[in-house]
């Protein structure tokens, strides 16, 4: 079941993320700030940044745990065939 | 006031460009496609793509003619807001990756139909289809009204000559150039069309007095005080929380159900370069959607700045106008050609989508027993047809080309996006609460636009019901909840349920995850439908109480 578990949370966690990381204009209007950021006021900036740099670092990570989870659910099936008896190639 | 015509007084250097342009396109997709026999080749090139490529290719379809001209026209007409709207659309590859496109890919699936109709059942995916066909003639419109747009600005001609012209050109190239065409092609595009609008901006930003124009896309802060003098009010966020919540639903939720994006997921050649390819997608989908902001930014500014005001039918040719302004002639011939190149992979992506559903996933699944030849022939005529469909659609064109693009995320979103998530994820959805679902939830979402009955709205703000949000918002979780009751009720009636098709479900699942045994404790959860199916309810009873704007 451990694979199984990682896989769902994964995607509940990282679908949560990716939401937030290009929503930050919703977060905002939640909880407007004031103030610059690089010259920009940071209502405006932070939600731009996060919807790149944010999403770039979140497909980079959750591509490397997807491919992990993938080898996970690998190892598993061969320990199910190996505990059902049959030929693991 | 004046009223300006914006367009190349030299139309020869402008034809000439297209035509250089047209001709590459051509050749890269006939070299390409002519190892394309069978129909499989035809729509998802054998999954032989490496990461590059594929991201690039991803961005490009993704990258239409609306991020070069109907989203500056927006942030002209809306500011801020609008840019809050169109960042979330960088989510589309990464969401469809992790919450189904590996799953499907595993399955072998070419299309989220296919998915449904192994999923779910032949009349399932025959609803499915046919609304996805209206989804991508209706994302194919905006696109084609922009290809009419920019030939009007190139050559100086009518509307409606452009609009031919332009129209059958595009569906000439698409048919003939196939996916594979379309994959190598759209790489391409996506470099050309990074260069031809970065580079433009940036001399039209030095040309406006902004310091960072060597990096166009975040370096204009220099003019910002400019621009509060002008317009104090242009970093408002000026909409309710409300309206930038069913943004989620409509447009994120929405674009998990568009075909020509989730095909490119099914294009890699392994799930490992899948994920890879949604980081070059990320990386470059970025870049030029930050420097669109800083293009309606400086629409924007040239608009309160200079006093020379962008009558409301000139709007979508915001970005050509400022070059026109400020850049010689040649460029702005190179910007156009840029626009057709985006127009065309969004297109050739729309275009082999209805391909693909009407000969895969109407008629081969009426008709199993047909030749491959005949269902190769029957996908060409299919995108040929889709094709006249969209340029007869836009003879009468919506106030901006984008509103029916934007709209057709919300429809995708009710019709598909629910089937498609709860079918991976929960093994007891199944073809009647998917057959609900889809159909009810698209009559709602269809009744409540203000293209059918005017009167009829869900928030009385004409352009958030005709972009579909306030729509989107209503009729997206009301299709998972409907797909969740009504299969948790059909489960439990023994005469509709045989133990045979619920035994190749739970295969067919766990299958698609990559797993090779069955465990009934896998992907059965009641607590997650439950969740589900209680925020639909929530954020349904939201969208129906009053809109405060």
């Amino acid at each position: 079941m451990n694979a199984y578990k990682k896989e769902v949370w994964f995607t509940i966690i990282f679908t949560i993320l990716f939401l937030f990381s290009g929503h930050l204009g919703l977060f905002f209007s939640i909880f407007p700030v004031e103030g610059n950021l690089l010259g920009f006021p940071i209502m405006y900036i932070v939600p731009i940044l996060s919807g790149w740099f944010g999403v770039l670092f979140l497909v980079i990570v959750a591509g490397k745990i997807g491919n992990q989870i993938d080898d996970d659910i690998e190892k598993e099936n061969q320990e199910n065939s190996k505990i059902r008896g049959e030929g693991v190639v | 006031m004046q009223n300006q015509v914006w367009q190349l007084s030299n139309p020869i250097i402008g034809i000439i460009v297209v035509f250089i342009t047209f001709v590459v396109f051509y050749v890269v997709a006939y070299l390409s496609n002519r190892a394309s026999t069978s129909v499989q080749d035809l729509y998802a090139t054998k999954g032989g793509v490496g990461p590059v490529i594929n991201g690039l290719a991803m961005a490009a379809t993704y990258m239409s003619l609306a991020t070069f001209l109907g989203v500056t026209a927006l942030i002209l007409r809306l500011q801020v807001p609008f840019v809050m709207l169109w960042i979330q659309f960088i989510l589309a590859i990464p969401l469809i990756t992790i919450i189904y496109g590996t799953s499907l890919r595993r399955m072998g699936a070419f299309s989220p139909t296919h998915f449904i109709r192994l999923r779910y059942g032949k009349e399932a995916s025959i609803i499915a289809a046919l609304w996805m066909i209206l989804v991508s003639i209706m994302y194919a419109l905006g696109q084609m009204i922009g290809i009419a747009v920019t030939f009007e600005t190139l050559l100086g001609i009518p509307y409606m000559t452009g609009l031919f012209v332009g129209g059958i050109l595009i569906v000439g190239y698409v048919t003939i150039g196939g996916m594979s065409g379309g994959t190598n092609n759209a790489a391409i595009q996506m470099v050309i069309m990074a260069i031809m609008f970065i580079i433009p901006l940036g001399a039209i930003m030095k040309a406006m007095g902004g310091t960072g124009w060597f990096f166009p896309p975040l370096l204009y802060a220099d003019m910002v005080p400019a621009m509060l003098d002008a317009l104090p009010t242009f970093f408002d966020y000026k909409f309710p929380t409300k309206w930038y919540f069913a943004l989620i639903p409509a447009l994120t939720i929405g674009a998990l159900g568009l075909p020509h994006l989730a095909m490119r997921v099914y294009t890699s050649s392994s799930l490992r370069s899948a994920r890879s390819a949604m980081i070059w997608f990320a990386l470059a989908l970025g870049l030029v959607f930050s420097a669109t902001y800083a293009m309606g930014f400086s629409g924007v500014f040239f608009e309160y700045t200079t006093g020379i005001p962008i009558a409301p039918a000139d709007t979508d040719k915001l970005t050509i106008i400022l070059n026109l302004a400020y850049n010689p002639e040649w460029v702005t011939a190179l910007v156009i050609a840029g626009a057709i190149s985006a127009g065309l992979s969004t297109l050739s992506g729309n275009l082999l989508a209805i391909g693909a559903l009407i000969s895969q996933d109407i008629v081969t699944t009426l008709k199993p027993d047909l030749s491959n030849k005949t269902k190769v022939r029957l996908g060409y005529l299919s995108i040929a047809l889709g094709g006249l469909a969209a340029v007869l659609l836009a003879i009468q064109p919506p106030k901006f080309l984008i509103v029916s693009i934007l709209w057709a995320f919300g429809l995708a979103g009710t019709t598909n996006a629910s089937l498609i998530i709860m079918g991976v994820w929960w093994k007891k959805a199944n073809r009647f609460g998917a057959m609900c679902a889809s159909a009810i939830g698209g009559i709602v979402y269809v009744v409540v636009s203000p293209f059918v009955f005017p009167k009829i709205v869900v928030s009385g703000h004409a352009l958030t019901d005709s972009m579909g949000l306030s729509g989107g918002m209503l009729a997206v979780p009301l299709s998972f909840l409907i797909l969740i009751v009504v299969s948790y009720i059909t489960n439990r009636m023994p005469s509709l349920m045989s133990q045979q098709a619920i035994t190749e479900t739970d295969s067919l699942v766990e299958r698609i995850h990559g797993w090779s045994d069955i465990n009934p404790k896998r992907y059965n959860s009641i607590v997650g439908p439950l969740i589900i199916a209680s925020i639909g309810a929530i954020v349904f009873v939201w969208a129906m109480m009053p809109w405060a704007f």
